[in-house]
């Protein structure tokens, strides 16, 4: 009787898994679609974070990432957002990459209090454009970005006419005024500006209108698969004297793997540093690697990996239970990541500024410092 | 010039299909469009089957075989659209076989989006035809835009010889004349049209694969706006008229072509003319450039 007693009681006792508390963090970006090589880099960085965490026993409880697909469309993700939020156990998030996506969810997080960091969109807006406590981006806005990038294209590298290609979205629309704003304060010339449809893949009609005002570059205001046809598609056109850029959303594999050869010589510019040129950056590489993720991590794989270090230390600080206190902690952190310090300005927006230029060399982007083209072993356009 | 003449070109294939459907069984096939999809994707699907049984063929027969065996898998897939969406309503309001073939387009879209790998994500396509080119003047011809002109322009020549000097193209004709008096001499109806689905599906995947190869890219919804502007060129050329078709197509590739070469910001701009030509047509000129009016009775 005394052992079927015990027995009951021992049973009835919850086990340390069971009795262990389950937090979420969620990602939600674009798992699926043309950035898809982005997305999933984010989320296994992400995840890696958030495994280093749990097997390091600084949380009483066990954190989880609730991975959420956006596709890369406003719809998607403002659903995916709904669903994310209104999971009990989710505690904060990071996530999007694209700009028309984020603008849309982000009053979903002000409307549940998620604490939530953009982690790879540039609009403006999504900071600036609203007083949310709740909302924080961890990549620097498209115009201080423009503004770096006129003057490494201008004033560096020394071209100084431009034909602008920009894609129709909220993205292409920004990238288009911050280029008009930045290029031709630096000294240089605009040829031309043209629009173009996302999603569209026939840009041989504009691009022979372009080859005509014989610019030295032609710089894409836009997204990595429009970017990666255009580029090709002046290949096809005998374009190879004119320079071809863009921004950080072309510094993806994707890219070089859609343009192949004719990538070549293809100049993208980042926010931050490449991983293995970070303090911490090898022991993330070996990280990475070790957790056997088969999609690599991509140049922002380190920022979503920041991104959840900020909220994990924000969970360290102040608990899971109040979503509005997370928030306050996170805008007044002070983060020593892999980014370097990570602090958040009166509007959630990061204060860090680095910029660094990237270069395709044989099918893969190459930091400009280290390529053959900085050694002098290969030419750029017109060099 | 010649990205205009390539563009007439695809989308005269793609009318051309639309054209045979219309001719022959009288329905508007709204799933044409992603047969233009199915026949890329069919070669990205056999181009994996083959590295996975090691089988390779030297790059010069490479292109044939791939190519055709894209057509043969989607007029397959044509076929089994025609027994299951058209056949089974063949005596129904034409609305219902419109949508049966749009809800069976978004099907295919969909089981591709699902069972290829990772089919939501763009594809490169593999590069069948060779690259550069030689100079002609002062512009560079390049052999895959020689390439894609010439196998558009003999498929279409070969659909007309086809339609004109063979016993199946008699049936066609027939059929489209008249389905109780060729069926009273002896011809197949579910045969014949059967044979025009596989036709006119495989003359759509041809767009496709022409289009892939071309951009270097396909995406599992990359026929929808593709089966659009066909449909667009085949009713500016004459719904059921095969030269009419190609005239719509080549039409609404110079259409495109300068509106995104000349107009200033016309790059935006040059769907909103495609279909603006559609709607115009639809409201005065029906029947199309090379179409006959219909006698009201």
């Amino acid at each position: 009787m005394a052992l079927l007693l015990t027995v009951s009681l021992v049973s009835s006792l919850p086990s340390d898994a069971e009795a262990k508390k389950v937090v979420k963090i969620a990602f939600i970006g674009p798992l699926t679609g043309g950035a898809a090589g982005f997305g999933l880099g984010g989320r296994n960085s992400a995840d890696l974070a958030i495994r280093e965490a749990n097997k390091s026993g600084k949380f009483p409880y066990e954190i989880k990432l609730l991975p959420v697909d956006d596709a890369s469309d406003p719809d998607t993700g403002v659903a995916g957002a709904e669903r994310a939020c209104a999971d009990p156990d989710l505690v904060a998030g990071i996530g999007h990459f694209n700009s028309p996506v984020a603008l849309a969810t982000i009053h979903v997080y002000h409307r549940y209090r998620l604490p939530f960091i953009v982690w790879y969109a540039v609009h403006p807006d999504i900071t600036y454009g609203h007083k949310y406590k709740e909302i924080f981006r961890i990549y620097q806005i498209m115009s201080v970005q423009m503004d770096a990038i006129g003057e490494s294209l201008v004033n560096k590298f020394k071209y100084n006419k431009w034909s602008l290609i920009h894609d129709l979205s909220n993205l292409g629309e920004i990238q288009r005024k911050d280029f008009m704003n930045s290029f031709p304060k630096k000294g240089a010339t605009v040829l031309s500006v043209d629009g173009v449809a996302v999603g569209q893949t026939d840009f041989l009609p504009v691009l022979t209108k372009i080859k005509g005002l014989n610019p030295e570059g032609i710089y894409y205001g836009g997204v990595v698969m429009e970017a990666a046809l255009i580029k090709a598609q002046m290949h096809k056109l005998g374009m190879s004297n004119v320079v071809f850029a863009s921004g950080s959303g072309i510094v993806t594999e994707t890219f070089n793997e859609i343009a192949k050869e004719p990538a070549e010589g293809s100049m993208g510019f980042f926010m931050g540093r490449p991983v293995d040129k970070l303090k911490g950056g090898k022991e993330f590489l070996a990280a990475y690697k070790a957790a056997g993720y088969k999609e690599p991590y991509e140049v922002a794989g380190p920022l979503a990996y920041d991104a959840v270090g900020i909220i994990l230390s924000a969970l360290q600080k102040v608990g899971p239970d109040d979503r509005e206190a997370l928030a306050k902690t996170i805008s007044a952190i002070k983060y020593e990541g892999l980014l370097g310090e990570t602090t958040f300005d009166e509007r959630g927006q990061t204060k860090l500024t680095v910029v660094s230029e990237f270069v395709s060399q044989d099918k893969k982007w190459v930091i400009w410092e280290d390529s053959a083209y900085a050694k002098g072993q290969r030419k750029l356009p017109r060099r | 010039m010649m990205n205009a003449v390539m563009l007439g070109i695809i989308y005269s294939l793609i009318a051309l299909g639309f054209t045979l459907y219309f001719g022959v069984s009288g329905v508007a096939n709204f799933s044409h469009g992603d047969f233009c999809m199915v026949g890329p994707f069919a070669i990205l699907s056999l181009s994996l089957i083959a590295v996975g049984l090691s089988l390779f063929a030297p790059p010069p027969l490479l292109l044939p075989i791939l190519f055709i065996l894209g057509i043969v898998v989607t007029g397959l897939v044509g076929i089994v659209m025609e027994r299951v969406t058209v056949r089974p309503f063949r005596f129904s309001p034409k609305t219902t076989v419109l949508l049966a073939t749009l809800a069976f387009g978004i099907v295919v879209r969909e089981f591709v989006m699902v069972a290829y790998p990772k089919g939501a994500n763009p594809h490169a396509f593999p590069k069948l035809f060779p690259d550069g080119g030689f100079p002609l003047g002062a512009i560079v011809l390049r052999f895959d835009n020689l390439l894609i002109v010439s196998i558009g322009i003999l498929l279409i020549v070969g659909v007309n010889l086809l339609i004109r000097h063979t016993r199946v193209g008699v049936s066609m004709r027939a059929v489209e004349q008249n389905m109780d008096a060729a069926r009273m001499m002896g011809i197949d109806i579910n045969r014949t049209i059967g044979f025009t689905f596989f036709l006119g599906s495989g003359l759509g995947a041809a767009a496709g694969i022409l289009t892939g190869e071309y951009y270097g890219i396909v995406r599992f919804d990359m026929g929808v706006i593709a089966g659009l502007k066909g449909f667009s060129a085949a009713v500016v050329g004459g719904l059921g008229n095969v030269y009419g078709s190609i005239v719509g197509g080549i039409l609404l590739g110079f259409l495109e072509s300068f509106i995104a070469a000349f107009v200033p910001g016309g790059s935006a701009y040059k769907d909103i003319v495609a279909f603006l030509c559609l709607v115009l047509f639809l409201i005065f000129r029906p029947m199309g450039l090379l179409g006959k009016k219909e006698e009201k009775a």
